[in-house]
């Protein structure tokens, strides 16, 4: 199986918000790919071009430059977002519905078939133990409540590519876990999971290869463990060595 | 410091309602007396409420006609037609000059205009048959918002006696107009011609066209020649004048008639009835 | 369409999960049975004005649901981040614009459906068809024959039957004409959401610019002809320009038992709104295409 993302050359300028303002590059020629199968990591620091990367490749904004491609469909094609599911940070879903109703009308958009759909929202709401829930209002939820639900809403269509963004921000560290553990399980399955975070640590334990970008440019790109031999250290060092940061000796 | 219970808060919160309802409830009276009147909306439209009021009358014109009615743009070049308070004065509204005026809507001057007029009311007509009373509830409106507007009274009145046989609710509106407006001759007026046409109390139907003539010289007697209400002088004499001839009081009418004469933009058929009246003096017995 | 529906399914579901719609449905039902209640001159039979009243508080209602339900659908998505999983499934921007579209205007539908039935109520319980309907005569013959011409005015009726029939005729065409407004109402607020940044300021505007057109749309020619240029040609290309929402108003067909509008102009009023809406819906796609969201 080919790549499931294809990023060659991307390029995104945001223009100023005046005449006097010159635009902003936030990405600058970045290419990259992740296969089929894989886990892939894309980290960096604060306004590296990370969001905007995965906005790109969800369609939510228009590249400058260059193209991005999902399962080799270009991704200005809504049907290159068929097979995918997506989680984004901040979770908000419709208030006023309840965490059945959300489901049922994502899988509608996906075309899925009635008695399909009963079945997926069955087994996910036990997945993310949001069963005893399922009538109740999204508005009564807690956040982590919420973060199931996203997470539910990401898979209902049993995508073969999942889009994280920052998965376990926010989570207490029960929350964590079970998020690592549905990716474990999902890689497991054979899906590809494409995931920004923050968290080193858990990066480094599911991941399969990484890429960390700064200032919009890709600064280095592949497995986890040829990375921390290259550099002779833990993944969080490596990082800070890439984007160029060296840590003050304490006095 | 304990925090204070919700009762006394509740206590406190009573005992300052309660004296600020008895602080205020003087004022609230003297506002009334100042208003001339007793209605919240009055007070608070002030003198904008004459406006209202005059929206309304022609509310009433405007159901009297189905909704086939001038808007202020297609009055611009013309006056506002009066079928509401003209068809009661039918002596001097014909319906010829009522046409002319209502004959607002002309060709059409684009396709829009062409096509728009399906979705409006174009065809002319009156309500009739019981239908009047559908113009009552603008009318009853229009003098609560400005109990001076005379026309009100006198124009609900002629309706209510008229087409839909409520002669008491006539009666009561004008009676209650005159309350208002004291010194109106035209209310006056047209209560005589209640007690005449309705009633048949000719007594009282004098009685009330002689104090309109009384009130007519006191208020129109003041102005100028050309300002004054020479139309409403001619109805009243014209009528007492009627009045006077059926009661065999042929010198007084005469006089009245004369009075009407001086009043009427066409005196020719006053001095033929002056004149037959005059004959009939001559040859009656013991004049 | 079957994510069109799905999204016009949620809207749906929004509008009769607020309070909104029976908030108004109480207040218009209030107001008219207070005034149903007052007497005038001991005349229960009065109706027309009632009518009026109840029929404009219909209208009032029905557009203040349209105008805000409308304004904050793309602005509450953004503002809500709901427009990014939902964009992140294989839907169109075109597909959102459209099933925001039909959801407003379904739930308008509904809305007018229910108002209008409890309109047919109040009408009916005061005898208000044309079975009690006031009589008219043509005032070609004068304001005074009236006896005669109410007689000859009511001989061509094949009994009640005839009149009523009539009279349900109207109320259907109005309540369809009034529905087709709400369409081009709905989708030049659909348009406005997206490039004005409030949905207050744009529902301010877009509820100036209704109440412009219906209360000077039809006027603005006449009003043209007496201004000098450039004036005149500014005033007479927003004439042509404006959607005429006035011809959608049939409340004077209702309140005055009017015989009701000729089918075929009821449709090509219809086409005339269709067109309006979706030149609205393409502006607003347009404008909605080239936005970037970023989360």
């Amino acid at each position: 199986m080919g790549d499931v993302i294809e990023i060659k050359n991307l390029r995104v300028e945001y223009p100023g918000r005046n005449r006097a303002e010159p635009a902003r590059l936030a990405v600058n020629g970045l290419t990259l790919s992740v296969r089929a199968g894989e886990v892939f990591g894309f980290l960096g620091p604060n306004g590296a071009g990370k969001t905007t990367t995965m906005n790109v490749l969800l369609g939510f904004v228009n590249a400058t430059g260059g193209d991005a491609y999902l399962f080799g469909v270009n991704v200005r094609e809504p049907i290159a977002r068929q097979r995918i599911g997506y989680l984004p940070e901040l979770t908000y879903y419709y208030k006023f519905l309840t965490a059945e109703e959300l489901l049922r009308f994502y899988a509608r958009i996906f075309g899925l078939p009635r008695a399909e759909t009963d079945r997926r929202i069955d087994s996910l709401l036990k997945l993310v133990e949001l069963d005893a829930v399922r009538r109740r209002p999204i508005k009564t939820y807690s956040k982590g409540m919420q973060q199931r639900v996203g997470l539910a809403q990401a898979l209902i269509n049993n995508p073969e590519l999942l889009i994280l963004d920052e998965p376990t921000s926010g989570l207490d560290p029960l929350g964590r876990m079970k998020v690592r553990e549905i990716i474990q399980r999902l890689k497991q399955e054979g899906k590809t999971v494409f995931f920004s975070s923050h968290e080193l640590g858990e990066v480094e334990t599911v991941c399969d290869r990484v890429a960390i970008i700064s200032q919009g440019q890709l600064r280095e790109e592949g497995r986890v463990s040829d990375l921390v031999a290259k550099y002779r250290c833990d993944l969080e060092r490596v990082f800070l060595k890439v984007i160029g940061y060296e840590p003050q000796p304490a006095n | 410091m304990t925090t204070a219970s919700p009762y006394a808060w509740l206590g406190l919160l009573m005992t300052v309602s309660f004296s600020l309802a008895c602080t205020l409830q003087p004022r609230v009276v003297s506002w009334r007396e100042r208003a001339g009147s007793g209605d919240l909306i009055k007070i608070l439209l002030g003198e904008g409420r004459r406006l209202f009021a005059n929206h309304f009358f022609i509310r009433a014109d405007v159901y009297f006609h189905s909704g086939y009615y001038p808007s202020i743009f297609d009055q611009a070049d013309k006056p506002a037609p009066t079928a509401l308070a003209g068809a009661h004065d039918h002596d001097a509204h014909t319906a010829d000059e009522h046409e002319r005026q209502m004959a607002f809507l002309g060709e059409p001057r684009d396709w829009i205009e062409r096509f728009g007029r399906h979705f409006r009311i174009t065809e002319h007509t009156h309500l009739t048959g019981g239908g009047e009373r559908e113009i009552l509830p603008w009318l009853k409106l229009s003098a609560e918002l400005d109990p001076q507007r005379v026309q009100t009274y006198t124009v609900a009145a002629y309706w209510l006696r008229t087409r839909l046989g409520k002669v008491t609710e006539a009666r009561d509106f004008l009676r209650e107009g005159l309350r208002n407006n004291p010194d109106s001759y035209e209310i006056l007026f047209e209560l005589g011609r209640l007690y005449h046409e309705n009633e048949h109390d000719a007594v009282r139907a004098r009685n009330l066209w002689e104090l309109a003539l009384r009130r007519w010289n006191e208020r129109e007697g003041r102005k100028k020649a050309g300002e004054q209400d020479l139309f409403a002088l001619e109805q009243i004499a014209v009528r007492l004048a009627r009045l006077e001839e059926a009661e065999g009081h042929l010198a007084r009418a005469i006089q009245l008639l004369e009075l009407a004469r001086r009043a009427s933009p066409h005196p020719a058929a006053l001095d033929a009835q002056i004149a037959e009246l005059r004959a009939k003096m001559s040859t009656a017995p013991g004049k | 369409m079957n994510k069109v529906l799905a999204i016009a399914g949620v809207v749906v579901k929004e509008l009769y999960r607020r309070k909104d719609f029976y908030v108004l449905f109480v207040l218009t039902a209030l107001i008219t049975m207070l005034l149903g209640a007052v007497n005038f001159f001991n005349d229960p039979k009065i109706v027309r004005y009632l009518k009026e009243v109840c029929l404009l508080l219909i209208w009032v209602s029905t557009l203040v649901i349209a105008v805000v339900t409308a304004a904050r659908q793309i602005p509450a998505e953004k503002e809500n981040r709901t427009i990014f999983p939902l964009l992140a499934k294989p839907v169109t921007r075109w597909q959102v614009i459209l099933g925001k579209f039909a959801g407003c205007w379904l739930a308008a539908g509904i809305a007018l459906l229910l108002f209008y039935l409890f309109f047919a109520v109040i009408s009916e319980s005061r005898g208000g068809t044309a079975a009690a309907g006031a009589p008219v005569t043509a005032a070609a013959s004068g304001p005074h024959d009236h006896d005669a011409h109410a007689e000859e005015a009511h001989s061509d009726d094949a009994g009640a039957a005839a009149p009523a029939r009539r009279a349900l005729l109207t109320y259907v065409e109005a309540l369809w004409l009034h529905w087709m407004m709400l369409a081009v109402v709905i989708a030049m607020v659909l348009l406005g959401s997206l490039i004005f940044a409030m949905p207050a300021s744009n529902a301010t505007i877009q509820f100036i610019v209704i109440a412009g057109i219906l209360l000077l749309g039809e006027h603005l020619n006449k009003v043209a002809l007496r201004q000098v240029e450039p004036l005149q040609t500014i005033l007479q290309v927003l004439y042509f320009a404006i959607p005429h929402l006035e011809w959608y108003d049939l409340r004077d067909f209702i309140i005055y038992d009017h015989p009701p509008v000729a089918l075929w102009a009821c449709a090509l009023a219809t086409l005339y709104a269709a067109v309006y809406a979706l030149v609205f819906l393409l502006a607003a796609w347009l404008v909605f295409r080239r936005k970037g969201l970023t989360t």
